[in-house]
């Protein structure tokens, strides 16, 4: 560690300058120690400017003490050396006296001599210390041109040192110039004073306290040396004037500054105190935003922290209800935030206060409530009230009310750090509802996933298998969740039941009612044992249609409708008897007559007529079907397709791509149709859900 | 999407102009919801300006239908454009509801 090093090294300079001026000292007029008598004077100021040099040096390698320490420690530290240093000069000069008491002490006298040296060396060692902690405190929070100029004043400081060495020859006025010139330098540096405005009240009339001890101590060394300069008895060297007065007068006048500069700040000090007490509360507000915390928490923090800040004498903080938009199972109970407050003024307030705003949203200040008369029937006479609503673009929180009794109580900066709260305070209960939302809608997605998992497996998976027919089934929701849905099941006798539809709207509710659909299916589906002949065992089309309609009507909203195909297909026969329930026409290829068609049929919607006239408004129909027949099932959302310029798929498309896959397998067709819609729409999201069954008839025998 | 409302003595008529989907399915909601509206003999619906009708759009409609029944107030559609009528008629509400061609032959019904 060279800094380590080298304070060791300027520790033993210091040591060794100091005993070569003791002993320089002590030989003026005799020998010591068998050394000659008489040193030359040039080698007792070489030693003596060695010893303040390195005590200056040692001092200047010491760490910044104001790191890690506040100004308080740092100034007591001072004071407690300067105690010290000051206790070990009255000590060493007690001393002296007391030898000096039994006789007429001679010049030259080494009692005197001794203490002497001492002495000096105690007041370049107070110097030194005191010169650094100024430092510490002239460059606190300065610029890197103060650092210069403080280098440039350490400098000279240095080359005054070697005045009284090799120039003792120079004309006075050179040196008085220089002098003045290193003073008038001094208390430019003076002037720098910023850390006094970091001290609270209490603080600053320490730091008085303690200037004022260390100036005493500087004081009485300067005041002992003054007298010794002139004391016959010693026949010392003259000290180096120059330096030592200039160290004094920079150490002396700093320390006045300083209190002049603290003195003069007290009486304002309170405003810092405010200034800090504001930022504080600030602090803490958004620290409480953070975390994260509740409404009423945010609200108390707002109460307390503007409470407290402005010294009201009375507060109130009405919280308007919850805002209606944001679901919240349970709403936390708001406190009523009140301070000081009557029951009896709360009261007065709540009628009040609302009249005082009258839909107004800025804040309201009045500074002579006595004479204005704007609340009235409170318990104490009150001077001044400030009312400040809470309130984003959108939302209104709340009021807070602010009374005290004195006039003119709310002065603009008062009403500059209420705003700032109030804006806050809004701004973070904003936040607080933007991630309760942002929880409540996480958490419906993760429903809506669950949801869209049921209807997953609402889909059949595996589609009825027979050598006299092949179904491929297509389906796809615009959202998680859809509103089409299909079924099939094979009835006894080489029969199969398919069912198709679109539930009005989309979404969850939607969703719901294709599940409900899929059990009225089954439901209608089970075979009627009273049945006598075997196919009245199931009910037909437009009996399945009326049923499920009746079932609808207790469950259905009023302005939903559930559109529906349902085909009972007979092998046997070789044909099938089908119900269309407002659904779309079902396509149709025939083989023989080799024509693309749709059976363009009448049939209402589901749940349209709920009052049993219903059956009026759907129709059985039949069909014979031959090998090779194509029928095409599906919902609108495959129709009503659109491509960038807002065109729809339509009718005519979808029949076009019949005719030109018929020859193909179901699959084969399905997979040629859903690509030509997908290619339809290109790029665009689906914009309703989509389903495609494909039905062909072959010619195989069943197994019997 | 926008609704007119020209009440003329025992008639009212409601001009749609637009596109009735499921967010304007509520601006006509609040229309036909009007307790007044069941003082007229027949309320016309001019379906001119109509571009596109969504199930929304048509749920209002139905749900509507049997309130104004009940009080005797005819509901007539007029001036539909095809695609629009295709839509009404796949679902079978021609059959329901009362669609003419033009205002004279509403005026009549």
């Amino acid at each position: 560690m060279p800094t380590f090093r080298r304070s060791v090294w300027l520790l033993a300079g210091a040591t060794g300058c100091w005993l070569l001026l003791l002993l320089g000292t002590l030989s003026q007029g005799r020998t010591v120690l068998g050394l000659p008598a008489d040193w030359p004077r040039w080698l007792l100021l070489l030693a003596q400017g060695g010893f303040a040099a390195s005590v200056f040096l040692y001092a200047r390698l010491q760490p910044n003490p104001l790191v890690g320490h506040g100004f308080l420690v740092v100034l007591r530290r001072l004071f407690w050396r300067g105690l010290v240093l000051t206790g070990l000069l009255v000590g060493v000069q007690t001393f002296v006296q007391l030898t000096a008491a039994h006789a007429l002490p001679l010049p030259g006298d080494s009692t005197a001599t001794v203490g002497y040296t001492i002495s000096l060396a105690l007041f370049i060692i107070l110097l030194a210390q005191t010169l650094y902690v100024w430092r510490s405190l002239v460059s606190f929070r300065g610029s890197s041109r103060l650092q210069r100029e403080w280098t440039a004043f350490e400098l000279l400081l240095g080359v005054a040192l070697l005045f009284q060495l090799f120039v003792w020859n120079a004309p006075d006025f050179v040196r008085v110039a220089v002098i003045t010139g290193l003073g008038l330098f001094g208390v430019y540096l003076s002037g720098h004073q910023r850390w006094v405005a970091y001290l609270s009240q209490g603080q600053k009339l320490q730091a008085i306290l303690l200037q004022l001890g260390v100036l005493g101590f500087l004081l009485l060394f300067l005041f002992y040396l003054r007298g010794a300069q002139t004391n016959p008895v010693l026949l010392a060297p003259p000290t180096q004037q120059a330096f030592l007065v200039l160290t004094s007068f920079f150490a002396v006048f700093y320390a006045v500054a300083g209190l002049a500069v603290t003195l003069f700040n007290l009486p304002i000090a309170d405003v810092y105190e405010q200034r800090r007490a504001e930022i504080l509360s600030l602090q803490q507000l958004s620290q409480i935003i953070q975390r994260g915390q509740t409404a009423a928490e945010i609200y108390q923090a707002l109460f307390t922290s503007a409470v407290q800040t402005i010294h009201a004498d009375t507060a109130w903080l009405c919280v308007q209800s919850q805002r209606a938009d944001v679901a919240s199972p349970q709403p936390a109970p708001m406190p009523v935030l009140t301070h000081e407050l009557a029951s009896a003024d709360l009261a007065a307030l709540q009628t009040q206060v609302p009249a005082l705003l009258a839909g107004k949203q800025d804040e309201i200040v009045d500074n002579d409530l006595l004479r204005s008369q704007r609340l009235t029937g409170l318990s104490q006479p009150f001077g001044s009230v400030a009312v400040l609503p809470l309130h984003s673009a959108t939302h209104h929180y709340g009021v807070l009310v602010l009374l005290k009794k004195e006039q003119a109580g709310f002065d603009p900066e008062d009403l500059s750090i209420l705003h700032t709260f109030t804006t806050q305070t809004v701004l973070s209960l904003e936040n607080l509802q933007l991630a309760q939302e942002a929880r409540i809608s996480q958490s419906a997605q993760d429903e809506l996933r669950i949801a869209a998992l049921v209807q997953e497996r609402l889909i059949p998976k595996h589609l009825p298998t027979d050598n006299w027919f092949e179904i491929s089934t297509y389906a796809q929701a615009a959202k998680e969740v859809g509103g089409d849905f299909y079924d099939f099941l094979h009835l006894p006798g080489q029969r199969l039941a398919v069912l198709i539809g679109d539930v009005s709207g989309k979404g969850v509710t939607a969703a719901f009612h294709t599940a409900q659909m899929k059990g009225i299916f089954h439901a209608l589906m089970q075979p009627n044992p009273l049945a006598k002949k075997d196919r009245d065992r199931y009910p037909d089309p437009q009996r399945f249609m009326m049923k499920a309609n009746e079932a609808l009507t207790h469950c259905l909203e009023r302005s939903s409708f559930i559109t529906a195909a349902f085909y009972l297909i007979d092998y046997e026969a070789g044909g099938f008897s089908f119900a269309r329930a407002g659904h779309c026409h079902t396509l149709y290829y025939h083989s023989i007559k080799e024509e693309v068609s749709y059976f363009r049929s009448e049939g209402l919607g589901l749940g349209i007529l709920r009052d049993g006239s219903y059956g009026r408004h759907v129709k059985n129909q039949f069909w014979d079907y031959n090998p090779g027949d194509v029928m095409v099932v599906y919902t609108d959302g495959i129709l009503e397709a659109r491509n960038a310029e807002g065109d729809e798929y339509g009718e005519e498309r979808l029949a076009q791509m019949l005719s030109e896959s018929f020859y193909q397998s179901a699959e084969e067709i399905n997979r040629h149709i859903r690509h030509d819609v997908q290619e339809f729409s290109k790029g665009l999201p689906l914009h309703d859900d989509q389903t495609l069954l494909v039905i062909k008839f072959k010619a195989a025998q069943p197994q019997s | 999407m926008k609704v007119t409302a020209q009440p003329a003595d025992t008639t009212l008529t409601l001009l749609l102009d637009g596109e009735l989907d499921a967010s304007s399915a509520v601006v006509l909601d609040t229309e036909l919801n009007k307790p007044e509206l069941l003082n007229y003999k027949r309320v016309l619906i001019d379906c001119q300006k109509l571009s596109y009708i969504s199930s929304a759009g048509l749920g209002v409609f139905i749900s509507h239908l049997q309130r104004l029944q009940d009080s005797n107030v005819k509901l007539v559609f007029y001036n539909m454009q095809e695609k629009v009528f295709n839509v009404f008629e796949i679902l079978g509400l021609d059959s329901l509801m009362t669609i003419v061609p033009t205002e004279q032959e509403a005026q009549a019904a």
